[in-house]
């Protein structure tokens, strides 16, 4: 059997990178005592992923990560032991136990909700006045990172829906094994709508990752 | 804008922030207001290399497990990151509440290296601290040091308030309870001082006046106060097995250098190489009970999850039950997938067996330290090791499937000749010869033999201590020599260079003087100097010609016997009549036995109770 299980990287955490998270998950792993199991192989590893890598710099308030376990765990106890075997940053809020054939879930991934604080209250009316002009054009051009270069893209079909309160910008973004749209990538395009050329600070907080039901209505990735 | 967010703005812009984050895995952050007594550790180098120190996570345990008091940590900032403090105007922040430096009662620098001295005074400043002790305040933090430096603390006299001498579980506490004291009483600074000077083991450089020679040698050290003793006695915890051991340790989210579990299995060495500093300021030798090793080894795994243990001692090859303990370990940790290594391996005493018993897991390359390349050279350092013994071995670890094998020498000890440096190559040349001796389909492959030079440094409180280190020119020729002579098929060739080893021998032996040049290079921008990429030599020899010394006399002078030498007024328990002995028998290339096998008189069993070897042997 397998747990699928929902954890949180905190804020003071949030410049640890992926491979770090992962290892800190396999050590919690063995502290727990849970009976995990181990890849078979000369050096062998607790047979965990995770449905999504955040990136450095970023806060995860609902991450996902997969267990394969060597005998039946059932969620509650999973998160219990869990519980008392992580730090206060990564600190799981619910696990469920699933069957062994459940399909992975990389490739169920659809979306990424995300909530962009804008450090700086001077800039926040600006950009979330932007957000329906943006929203309203036929194409939103935006400059995507690849391993040798910058490519120019139409971030316009990546967003689900973008609107702002406060200091806060809530998007709901294409996130798939294929394609997405980097936080980093829609902020540049709004500062750009917004006439904003000064560097805007932005705390990144992913806050969901989602699948799509038979409707084809987002919901969140776990209950698939 | 408030501290935090201006700290948070250097952590988007500096390289590697979680150096500087914390909320690792066992650091809990104990509540401010309720602990009356607030102790600052620093380890003056980077995080990566202070996580890595077994002495951080006693002690932090340690503290954090009296009611009374808490410890947070704190790390030397790497130079980007010091650029950002002084931008956004920070001052040194500690991991866990993020309170400044100053904020603490107590700050205790651990001294591991002398090529961290100019961390130190760097750590105290951007903490907000005053860095002489003359300059310190009523409300400023008392500054104390200890580990294996502090023997000789004289040129941190200056920094430094007072220094803990020796085994750190024991005074630790004491000299927190006077520290706490000072503030529950609103006692002066002073009286602190000298009631920290009380304890023994404790050494407060500001009750004593140094005098000095015309020549620049030390003519006297003596107390000003009655309270301060006249020679400062190191502390030895006498029971491993009752002395405090963390039962957890902080697990790093990152990398950091030793990334596993250590668990000490003995204190002390017993061989006696002449060289050694930690094989004389460690006597005695004491160990671990197997049982209580056994079950901190389990305790210590539920609470890191790490996947490593490994055994860490001076000698572990020498622990008496060795076998029996990594048999046990292995037994236990096998379902756990935690694999068992042996660090500090000495070539003469690991059994076969147990060779075999590492592997079953992982198979890393195995370390041998031969030291010197001839028998004649190893006779006079009293390394007792032969080339047959460690031939023997090393064809061991062949045919066990190891095919990589590190070996380390030293380069620059007192009457090496090329002959010696011929014969280091000599050796490498006959483990590579092993590795062939062995049939094809035995032995594993890709044959790795590393041999690494470092640059003889002699210390305090060992046989070498009046010998002079090789100038900067031998060493370089020396080097050059060696360079051609491993020019050999499967063998690697590191080296040291000498620069460094020229400034940590004028640390390792120097005055009080050596206090200003410090300060000098700090002022000139002399930081992190245990690093190739800030390290400025041209700086720290300005440093010595600006404070009018020359590092020659610190690092390039033989001593004559009767000198007194600038940490003659801390006893180590060995005498310097018993160091002079070996330093004459080390003259006339005879060895020394292992004291395991009979009392050599080292000094120690002066002292009741303290060492089990003086009572089985003969005097």
């Amino acid at each position: 059997m397998r747990i699928l299980a929902v954890f949180e990287k905190g804020e003071r955490i949030r410049h640890i990178g992926h491979l770090d998270i992962q290892r800190s998950v396999q050590r919690g792993l063995r502290r727990s005592g849970l009976p995990v199991a181990y890849s078979n192989g000369f050096n062998p590893h607790i047979l965990v992923t995770f449905a999504s890598a955040l990136s450095t710099g970023a806060c995860g308030k609902r991450e996902i990560m997969d267990v394969t376990m060597a005998e039946d765990v059932s969620g509650e106890e999973f998160l219990r032991k869990m519980n008392r075997a992580m730090p206060p940053e990564m600190q799981l809020s619910e696990a469920m136990a699933v069957d062994r054939k459940h399909p992975s879930l990389p490739p169920l991934l659809r979306a990424a909700q995300y909530d962009l604080l804008i450090r700086e209250e001077r800039f926040a009316g600006k950009l979330i006045d932007a957000i329906p002009v943006m929203m309203a054009r036929e194409t939103i051009p935006a400059m995507r990172k690849t391993k040798t270069a910058l490519k120019e893209c139409d971030i316009k079909p990546l967003i689900y829906s973008l609107n702002g309160k406060d200091q806060h910008i809530y998007g709901m973004l294409v996130l798939t094994e294929r394609e997405s749209c980097k936080p980093g990538m829609l902020m540049e395009a709004l500062c750009r709508e917004a006439g904003i050329e000064e560097e805007v600070r932005v705390l990144i907080t992913r806050t969901g990752l989602f699948g799509e039901d038979e409707n084809g209505r987002l919901v969140p990735l776990e209950t698939l | 804008m408030d501290l935090n967010e201006r700290f948070e703005r250097a952590l988007e812009k500096v390289q590697k922030a979680p150096r500087y984050t914390g909320g690792e895995m066992n650091t809990d952050v104990k509540d401010w207001d309720a602990c009356p007594l607030h102790f600052g550790f620093c380890f003056p180098d980077t995080y990566e290399i202070g996580m890595s120190h077994l002495g951080l996570k006693i002690l932090y345990g340690l503290i954090n497990r009296e009611s009374w008091s808490l410890c947070e940590r704190f790390f030397m900032p790497w130079t980007d990151m010091i650029t950002l403090m002084k931008e956004e105007d920070l001052p040194l922040l500690s991991m866990e509440s993020r309170h400044p430096l100053n904020a603490f009662d107590v700050v205790g620098f651990t001294l591991q290296y002398e090529m961290s001295y100019s961390n130190i005074l760097a750590m105290l400043e951007m903490g907000g601290v005053p860095i002489e002790g003359k300059d310190r305040g009523e409300k400023d933090p008392i500054v104390v040091a200890g580990g294996p430096c502090a023997f000789n603390p004289e040129p941190l006299a200056d920094f430094i308030d007072a220094f803990m001498i020796g085994d750190g579980e024991d005074v630790m506490t004491e000299l927190n309870r006077v520290i706490l004291e000072r503030k529950e009483k609103g006692l002066s600074r002073e009286e602190c001082l000298k009631n920290l000077a009380k304890l023994e083991g404790v050494y407060v450089p500001s009750l004593y006046r140094v005098t000095y020679h015309d020549d620049g040698t030390v003519a006297s050290v003596e107390p000003t106060c009655q309270e301060a003793p006249e020679s400062v006695r190191k502390r030895v915890v006498t029971d491993l097995n009752s002395t405090y051991y963390p039962e957890e340790f902080p697990v790093p989210y990152t990398e950091v250098v030793f990334d596993r579990i250590m668990l000490e299995i003995m204190r002390g060495c017993t061989r006696g190489c002449r060289f050694c500093q930690a094989g004389i300021l460690y006597r005695p030798v004491r160990e671990r009970s197997l049982e209580k090793l056994v079950e901190l080894a389990d305790k210590l795994q539920a609470s890191t999850g790490y996947e490593e243990i490994s055994l860490s001692s001076l000698s572990s090859g020498d622990y008496s039950c060795l076998p029996e303990l990594i048999r046990e370990l292995m037994k236990r940790m096998k379902e756990k997938r935690v694999s068992i290594s042996l660090p500090s391996l000495r070539i003469d005493s690991v059994l076969k067996e147990s060779l075999e018993e590492t592997q079953q897991v992982r198979k890393t390359s195995l370390t041998f330290a031969p030291e010197a390349g001839t028998q004649r050279m190893r006779d006079v350092i009293n390394k007792g090791v032969t080339e047959e013994d460690l031939l023997e071995k090393v064809r061991d670890a062949f045919e066990g499937g190891w095919s990589s094998v590190k070996l380390y020498f030293m380069s620059g000890l007192p009457t090496e000749t090329t002959e010696d440096l011929d014969g280091i190559a000599d050796l490498a040349r006959k483990v590579v010869a092993e590795y062939f001796n062995v049939p094809k389909a035995q032995r594993a492959r890709g044959l790795r033999v590393t041999v690494s030079t470092s640059v003889f440094v002699p210390k305090p409180f060992t046989p070498f201590q009046w010998a002079a280190q090789d100038t900067i020119e031998t060493v370089l020729a020396k080097q050059e020599h060696l360079k051609q002579v491993l020019n050999i098929k499967g063998v690697t060739f590191h080296w040291h260079e000498p620069y460094v080893s020229f400034l940590e021998a004028c640390f390792a032996r120097g005055d009080r003087r050596m206090g200003a040049v410090l300060k000098k290079a700090y002022e000139k921008g002399c930081i992190l100097d245990g690093w190739n990429e800030t390290f400025r030599f041209d700086t720290w020899m300005e440093a010595f010609r600006e404070c009018g010394l020359d590092p020659a006399f610190y690092a390039n002078r033989e001593r004559p016997k009767d000198e007194v030498l600038p940490w003659d007024h801390i006893d180590s328990g060995i005498t310097k009549q018993f160091l002079w002995h070996e330093k004459e028998k080390s003259d006339r290339t005879e060895t020394t036995k292992d004291c395991r096998k009979g009392c050599n008189g080292c000094g120690l069993q002066r002292w009741k109770g303290v060492c089990a070897c003086a009572n089985t042997g003969s005097v």
